[in-house]
């Protein structure tokens, strides 16, 4: 009997909080010393190891320490791109890790007779054969899959992985029904396990002979992932037991911390009304070294929401012990103020709201600034934008390369030398 | 002028015509009267034999001539003689290019001719056009459109009453087709043959928007389109109302195990939990229900299992929402449930319908309606959601959407056989029908009695209407167009090679 792990999603350098940085890194390593326990015979990871293609080189240092320990234990690590760790116009760290032989890239394939034929990766020791699909932005993913040659991925003979970072529209939790994703019927068939990635949520479908698995994220890679572990959903990975069919597809949770989920819905009440209820809550629970996230939502009959003082909220919890306090009043609004309306919850879909809105007003003569491409390049000029200093990167440097990076989004290199 | 006839009589109701000799005037056929710039269309509903010879001689004569009592028996003038005379209505006068509703009678004893494609040069092509066919005049086929303005009619409600093989479905298609060029309207199809997606022939696929612009789900999904999956947890008390019948004991137990595990109840009332204040009895019956309409049973492991595969309570939990979306987003959406129990398929129209009802009366509250694209829903047999017996026990989506729908721009397109067993309220509100032929008189009645204009003589002209021929009674038209319908068939043939090319030339980057 074989047994493989299937890792998705640990968004490796998304947190910021000293303490939930932490965690991050505690729950792969976690993830690892279990692999190694169990003495699987590969490890798979479908996409997003690292929350950006260029980590903090402090993330950076521990994750490879830690596949280097997968290494030493002769335990084979494939990977494919994820949405969030790969750069079309740069190198990515999983590049850099691949090429020190740590982990090996299961993409590979060309077009033949207008076809995308993959090439399988043939596991030594247990015989499987993987073939894998990376994340693409926009559309072009789809259309890879659309194009696969199918009946050469199906006509291989023995165990078989198919490796992908993509939303299924058949299997993404309602919570994600916005997310850009590809219909079930374009996976190629006859596969014993296709090891998913980018559905924050443990999903096992039984598909054919085998199953889709998405197991999550093993911590978070969002806002949203904590608000959901907060509220009950588990994290960890799957450890599938295999000879020549599946055996068992075991989940194996990572709880390292425990939460604490306050929802609060501040509809018809008062600023001051709500800040009251709100601390007299958190006297009344225990936050002991939990991760407490507290969502406040609704609209205000009165007052500014600045006047609840969320930081006092804050500090009420971190004071009673809290490990580390996640505020969102993203869907708290009040009747003194208009506001610009928008039924998304996560800053990045927000983000992308208002920017849809917003160039719908935009007047140009200019295509690429208008509707989706104007979209598109806005979100590529703020991922560059967004970017933090890197450690012992001069100032200088570090704006030359921001500086470098917008003009190339931009396309504008040959208009500015 | 070709004049085939000349008006020799008869009042606002009915005019009677003198058929030229050598001209022929068929029922149905829309007569041109002209004088001065305004003209008059007039339809025929009737024919009759008139001679201005007594009938005892007439008989005589042909005694004669049957019998074999020699020859020169033949009528001296026969043309003068013997003739035929229509009866005609007065359909729309035209005054200087702009249609009007008759007021006054056309000249005594004018000339009528055939009419020719300029004198409709006053319909035109609306912004969001839906495709009919062509204008009719009886059998002959004038070579001009038929459109109505999408945005108007189908909030209004669409009725296409026929029985079977007058070509329903051939003229929703025809519908869909031109709809696929439209922006600014989303459809829904519950297609219970799997016949507009065009899975085997010719269908909505082949459209050269169809990458843009459709979607189709099917429990059989064939590569690169959606298998249809929906989850239980999706599944609401009220999505039965009106497509179920639960006795009070069963309603009563469905509204405890909603009230306690919420989006879960569905899922464990077929799993078996038992709960206070439901009978074991009751909730057996309940899962026998689920188990024939749904196809969700426990496994020996006590997983739930489904027989179609349709209905899950790990997949297609964003189903619906997506196909709310695409419809928002102005697609047609078209779900194959052919491999599904009536009632089944009902419950995911009723799903999907009330999910995107509910968008719109919160976009109408909160004043986005008008940036939203109208909504159509297709149901074919009607009366299975807006049938007298359906809504006994009360009303459902369907029965809502057909009184307020309009309110919200969401509006039904309803297929059905037996017009009778849609109450008058309904069929009152249904502002656009497109009359096929039917040969049952109590549903030519129920038709004629809610037309839009005034058919009351048009019931032998309906009962003859051969396949392909409709009759379009609208508020939005003027006068009650008779049309042809074109073969889907043969649309799509002649749309070939209008198709974008999905070759574009990718790299790929591994």
């Amino acid at each position: 009997m074989y047994k493989f792990a299937h890792i998705a999603d640990c968004h490796l350098g998304a947190q910021k909080y000293p303490e939930l940085k932490k965690l991050e890194l505690e729950a792969f390593k976690t993830a690892v010393t279990r692999c190694i326990r169990e003495k699987v015979d590969f490890v798979i990871i479908s996409g997003d190891i690292f929350h950006s293609n260029i980590p903090d080189m402090n993330i950076a240092n521990e994750s490879v320490k830690e596949l280097k320990r997968l290494h030493d234990s002769n335990i084979p690590v494939y990977v494919i791109y994820g949405s969030h760790d790969y750069s079309p116009n740069q190198t990515s760290m999983v590049d850099i890790i691949a090429s020190a032989g740590l982990i090996t890239k299961v993409v590979s394939g060309s077009f033949v007779d207008g076809k995308l034929r993959l090439e399988f990766t043939t596991d030594e020791k247990t015989g499987a054969k993987i073939v894998g699909l990376s994340a693409r932005k926009r559309g072009l993913e789809r259309e890879y899959f659309k194009r696969l040659d199918r009946k050469y991925l199906e006509e291989e003979p023995g165990f078989k992985i198919f490796v992908f970072h993509s939303g299924i529209d058949e299997l993404k939790p309602e919570f994600l029904s916005e997310m850009e994703s590809i219909p079930l019927s374009l996976l190629p068939s006859g596969f014993n396990y296709y090891a998913g990635g980018h559905i924050h949520k443990k999903i096992l479908h039984e598909f054919g002979k085998g199953y889709i698995a998405y197991p999550g994220p093993l911590f978070a890679g969002s806002m949203r992932d904590l608000e959901r572990s907060a509220k009950g959903s588990k994290r960890g990975f799957f450890i599938v037991k295999f000879e020549d069919e599946i055996e068992n597809v075991e989940f194996i949770p990572i709880e390292l911390c425990e939460f604490e989920y306050i929802e609060y819905d501040a509809t018809g009440k008062t600023a001051l009304q709500v800040r009251e209820e709100l601390l007299a809550k958190i006297n009344s629970i225990d936050v002991n070294k939990k991760i407490v996230i507290m969502k406040v939502k609704g609209e205000l009959a009165s007052g500014k929401t600045s006047e609840i003082n969320f930081s006092d909220l804050r500090r009420a919890l971190m004071d009673k012990g809290a490990l580390h306090v996640a505020l969102n009043y993203h869907s708290l609004t009040t009747r003194e103020f208009t506001e610009i309306k928008t039924k998304a919850t996560e800053i990045e879909e927000i983000e992308d709201t208002l920017l849809k809105e917003n160039l719908a007003s935009v007047e140009s003569r200019l295509d690429i600034l208008k509707g989706e491409k104007g979209f598109i390049l806005a979100k590529n000029l703020l991922s560059v934008l967004r970017q933090d200093q890197k450690p012992n990167e001069r100032k200088e440097d570090y704006e030359n390369r921001i500086l470098r990076e917008a003009i190339s989004v931009l396309g504008l290199e040959e208009v500015l030398g | 002028m070709d004049i085939v006839g000349q008006i020799v009589g008869g009042g606002v109701s009915k005019i009677t015509i003198r058929e030229k000799s050598d001209k022929e005037i068929e029922l149905g056929d829309l007569l041109v009267v002209e004088h001065d710039k305004e003209y008059v269309i007039l339809q025929v509903y009737d024919l009759n034999y008139a001679s201005q010879i007594p009938q005892d001689i007439r008989e005589h004569v042909a005694g004669m001539q049957l019998e074999g009592y020699g020859t020169g028996t033949e009528f001296m003038e026969p043309e003068l003689r013997n003739y035929i005379v229509a009866d005609a209505k007065v359909l729309i006068a035209i005054e200087n290019g702009t249609p009007k509703i008759p007021k006054r009678l056309p000249r005594f004893f004018s000339y009528v001719r055939h009419p020719q494609e300029k004198d409709f040069s006053f319909l035109k092509k609306p912004k969001n056009p839906i495709y009919l066919g062509k204008i009719r005049s009886g059998s002959k086929v004038l070579d001009l459109d038929v459109y109505l303005d999408a945005n108007e009619v189908i909030r209004h409600h669409i009725l296409i009453p026929a029985t079977t093989g007058r070509g329903k479905s051939n003229l929703v298609k025809v519908m869909l087709w031109s709809l696929m060029d439209v922006e600014n309207v989303g459809i829904l199809v519950i297609d219970a043959h799997d016949e507009y997606y065009g899975r085997h022939s010719s269908g909505l696929k082949d459209h050269q928007n169809a990458k843009e612009k459709l979607v189709y789900y099917s429990p059989n999904a064939l590569t690169g389109t959606n298998t249809l999956t929906i989850n239980l947890r999706s599944i609401k008390p009220m999505h039965f109302e009106g497509i179920v019948d639960f006795t009070h004991a069963q309603e009563e137990a469905i509204r405890r195990y909603y009230n306690q595990f919420g989006d879960e109840w569905i899922i464990e009332i077929v799993r078996g939990t038992n709960i206070e204040g439901v009978d074991s009895r009751t909730l057996n019956v309940l899962r026998r229900k689920f188990d024939n309409i749904l196809g969700v049973f426990t496994d020996e492991d006590g997983s739930i299992k489904c027989r179609t595969k349709v209905f899950s309570d790990v997949a297609g939990e964003a189903t619906i929402h997506s196909i709310v979306s695409d419809m928002e987003d102005g697609k047609i959406v078209v779900i194959d449930t052919s491999r599904l129990l009536d009632q089944a398929e009902l419950l995911i129209g009723s799903m999907i319908t009330s999910e995107i009802f509910s968008r719109y009366q919160y976009y109408k509250s909160e004043g986005q309606l008008d940036d939203k694209p109208v909504i159509g829903i297709v149901i074919e047999e009607a009366p299975r959601v807006l049938g007298k017996e359906a809504l006994q026990s009360g009303g459902n989506i369907y029965s809502t959407i057909a009184r307020e729908g309009r309110k919200f721009k969401v509006g039904l397109i309803a297929v059905t056989q037996l017009v009778s067993e849609i109450p008058r309220d309904i069929l009152a509100n249904m502002n656009t029908k497109i009359i096929l032929g039917n040969e049952l008189s109590s549903e030519r009645s129920a038709i004629i009695s809610s037309a839009s204009q005034d058919l009351s003589k048009d019931d032998r002209t309906i009962a003859s209407l051969e396949k392909g021929e409709a009759i379009v009674s609208s508020v939005f038209t003027k006068f009650a167009i008779p049309i042809k319908i074109p073969l889907f068939e043969e649309m799509v043939e002649m749309d070939k090679g209008n198709g974008k090319s999905d070759d574009s030339e990718i790299v790929f980057v591994g």
